[in-house]
């Protein structure tokens, strides 16, 4: 009987569509194995389908430690998970039942193939290799009480306790704050490597997979692009594809690409305070951002950076008028804009923003034409509107004809160029981007930054770039701000913050992205 | 969970207080009165039995002086079955709605849910679709119409079960309760299947079947309970409705309950009769929603807090 885990000619198919085609990879004993590429590569189809976890059905060969896995019933993949692999999936939040606690987790997991029920020293043993701190308290908790980082801690931990031989990891920190994706990551890792386990990793942040996996296996439309050694694959590709995706990913040791030139200051925000009052009946508020100080220059973009909560979101809709802001000035060119509900449509036209989700920021309903001109519908006439919105279109780097297209017919990038060719067509002076890129595919997301440095440099348009990922800020913009807990602790040229960072909050950053 | 209870039952008064004093006063702008008969009564007569029942005096004192009265239990006479008070016409009917109404609740409860978890696990397949049709239909069918078809064939052709009023058995019971639990069942066998199908898609219930557990150990370990979220929030209200009597259901197998008194009291203006039964119902509802609130927190814990 061989060890391993050894995939040949693998296909998967979804009723009559052939997702993944002929992929063929080995997975030694003890190895870490990771499968990248961008969304709709077939990566997470091509690692979950032989273990029956996906809509798909496998053909080719899977064998793992001698057993073939395509063609099994149900029944007894259910078995081969149980005795001889944990699972960690992408959604933390999600992956644990909301009514059994963690207790119960363990428990299960640790008896899922047989073993003895684990008694509570042993669990908290469990959760302590898992970093999780005050393990004693946390096994009676519901997961609700638990952060994101903490479940998938959790989650982590339940999938090694009836101690598996291989651990398949299906993006297991795309969905954590950026701050803890690295250590999560090191974390299974290091865990594998203590227990001579064997791992596949799914994963599209070739960034982030580069130092941990051993070897690493590309794939483009559900098709083997090219597969080495990690390292070689992530920094050195030999395909066209390879090389696309790699520079599609921002690193902090790339070479700081020019920015364009910037002018006068347009935006000072002075001593800004945002607090919510806290949800339920409970008492007090809770502070959103304290003291928040930026400026922003003609043709700047200022990078907004920090952990999910830290208040970067809050700040930047306070600033463009789309959320309350307790005290504080906003100027214009020296000019003290009002209040957010006495902003008028001049005041509006000014910062126009860009959000995270294109799909869910366009109405449905709307053909793209009349999602474009929504802002200046009043204000073009009717024979000009439709040559108007088709200019936009251009612009923004998509067909004229888009113009008559619903929502619904668009590709995640292709609606967020359409929700930022609405932003544009108020002739804005600056663009708010809360995590505009953040919820794209890597190469789609690359794209997009690149027509927001396009249109800076032909509108001198500023821009607000709000990012948890500090190695795109690094990339795209001149100055960079990093907030925690609701203050900006840090803000410098980006060359500046990155020689000599100041506050504690940039330096865990940058080791976190690093 | 017991400052939730309190809590709950201390908001109740407000509101209690607040459905009593509008049902009464919306009682009076409506037209008519408990003395309007074909006949009108002689002006002294009126005048004598307006006084005998308080209806002389001011409308805040008339609420006043029924709140008083209410706080020690006494829902006041009646103003039409003379000979009656409200206390004892209630205490007489109310059993009768409670054990046709809980009867019903049960059956619909275990017959709903086990029904669609069943579709559920069938999803997509013709079982499936059978039974939602059968589901839409139940609950789309009026008891008006449901129940004299049962009584016409189970009663009248088949002969199998009395069709009116009670006996010493318990066969009187089958159909008016099978009547009443038809279109519940219906509309938590749809809440179930939804519940359900929806659950067993989700990242949790993959979780569970990664780790290789059996089929029906993740069905009643990891998915029952938030399936069941949907049915426990319809059943608290619809436990209230059953219990406190339905009318049609009543009056069609000629049952003395509760239901019957609400109607014909509204329609007599007999004001303390409905009061009376306005107050239960708001009892009863506060209550059973309290109830399922209790049951969500067992649930989901998630709702334990808010």
């Amino acid at each position: 009987m061989s060890e391993g885990y050894a995939v040949r000619n693998l296909g998967v198919r979804i009723g009559d569509q052939l997702i993944v085609d002929d992929v063929s990879f080995t997975l030694a004993p003890g190895e870490v194995f990771a499968l990248a590429g961008a969304s709709g590569a077939g990566k997470s189809m091509s690692a979950m389908t032989p273990f029956g976890l996906s809509a798909g059905v496998a053909s080719g060969s899977a064998m793992l430690d001698g057993i073939e896995l395509v063609g099994l019933s149900e029944h007894e993949l259910s078995r081969i998970r149980a005795e001889k692999i944990g699972f960690v999936f992408q959604q933390p939040l999600t992956a644990l039942t909301p009514h059994r606690t963690v207790r119960q987790h363990l428990q299960e997991a640790a008896m899922q193939a047989g073993g003895a029920k684990p008694d509570k020293a042993a669990m908290v043993v469990m959760l302590e290799a898992v970093g999780l701190s005050r393990p004693d308290e946390r096994l009676a908790q519901y997961p609700h009480r638990l952060s994101g980082g903490e479940r998938q801690r959790v989650l982590i931990a339940a999938a090694l306790a009836h101690g598996p031989r291989y651990l398949v990891a299906d993006e297991p920190v795309s969905a954590l704050d950026a701050a803890l994706r690295g250590e999560i990551m090191a974390l299974l890792v290091r865990l594998c490597r203590e227990r001579g386990m064997a791992m596949l990793l799914v994963s599209h942040d070739l960034a982030g997979i580069e130092h941990h996996a051993d070897r690493l296996l590309l794939l483009e439309s559900g098709r083997v692009a090219e597969a080495g050694p990690a390292p070689q694959i992530a920094t050195l590709p030999a395909t066209d594809y390879g090389k696309r995706l790699m520079a599609a990913t921002p690193r902090l040791t790339e070479p700081l690409p020019s920015l364009p030139e910037t002018g006068e200051v347009l935006l000072e925000v002075e001593a800004a305070h945002i607090h919510f009052p806290k949800p339920g009946w409970r008492r007090g508020r809770i502070d959103a951002v304290v003291d928040a100080s930026l400026t922003l220059a003609k043709g700047e973009t200022l990078a907004l950076v920090g952990g999910s909560g830290s208040g970067k979101s809050t700040l930047g809709r306070a600033i463009a008028g789309l959320g309350p802001m307790a005290s504080g000035i906003v100027r214009w060119q020296g000019e003290t804009l009002p209040p957010r509900q006495r902003r008028n449509a001049g005041h509006r036209r000014l910062i126009q923003p860009v959000f995270q989700d294109p799909l869910a920021s366009l109405d449905p309903r709307w053909n793209v034409a009349d999602i474009i001109l929504e802002p200046v519908r009043w204000l073009v006439p009717e024979d000009d509107q439709h040559e108007r919105a088709k200019d936009l279109l251009e612009e923004v780097g998509l067909p004229r004809d888009f113009a008559s297209r619903k929502p619904a017919s668009l590709s995640g990038g292709q609606a967020q160029r359409v929700a930022i060719a609405r932003a544009l067509s108020a002739d804005p002076e600056m663009l708010l981007l809360d995590e505009a890129t953040s919820a794209l595919d890597p190469l789609v997301a690359d794209g997009v930054v690149a027509l927001f440095g396009r249109l800076q440099r032909e509108r001198g348009l500023s821009l607000l770039f709000i990012t948890h990922d500090l190695a795109l800020a690094r990339r795209a913009a001149h100055r960079i701000a990093v907030m925690e807990a609701g203050r900006i602790v840090e803000c410098a040229a980006r060359e500046e913050l990155f020689a000599n960072p100041q506050a504690e909050a940039t330096r865990r950053l940058i080791a976190a992205s690093g | 969970m017991g400052r939730l209870i309190s809590r709950r039952l201390l908001t109740a008064i407000p509101t209690l207080l607040a459905i009593i004093i509008l049902s009464f006063v919306l009682m009076r702008v409506a037209p008519g009165g408990p003395f309007d008969g074909e006949r009108p009564l002689a002006p002294e007569v009126r005048a004598a039995l307006e006084a005998a029942y308080g209806l002389d005096k001011s409308l805040p004192e008339q609420v006043w002086l029924y709140l008083t009265r209410l706080a020690q239990g006494d829902f006041g006479p009646s103003m039409v079955y003379r000979d009656f008070t409200v206390g004892g016409l209630i205490a007489e009917a109310l059993p009768v709605s409670l054990l046709i109404g809980g009867c019903a609740l049960v059956l619909a409860s275990l017959l709903g849910i086990s029904t669609g978890l069943w579709a559920a696990l069938r999803a997509g397949k013709w079982q499936d679709e059978v039974l939602m049709l059968g589901a839409t239909l139940l609950t789309a069918l009026p008891t008006f119409v449901t129940g004299p078809l049962l009584a016409l064939i189970f009663g009248l052709w088949l002969g199998w079960l009395p069709v009116s009023g009670q006996n010493d058995g318990w066969n009187w019971l089958v159909l008016p309760v099978i009547a009443l639990a038809l279109p519940v069942t219906g509309a938590v066998a749809k809440l179930a299947r939804a519940g359900l199908a929806g659950e067993l898609g989700s990242d949790h219930i993959r979780a569970a079947r990664a780790r290789g557990i059996a089929p029906l150990t993740i069905l009643r370990r990891h998915a029952l309970r938030p399936a069941l979220v949907p049915v426990a929030s319809y059943l608290g209200p619809a436990a209230a409705a059953l219990l406190t009597g339905a009318v049609v259901i009543e009056t069609v197998f000629g049952l003395p309950g509760l239901g019957r008194y609400f109607v014909q009291g509204a329609l007599n203006r007999d004001y303390p009769l409905v009061l009376g039964v306005v107050t239960l119902y708001a009892g009863l509802i506060i209550l059973f929603n309290l109830f399922a609130d209790l049951i969500y927190g067992w649930l989901d814990p998630r709702m334990r807090e808010g």
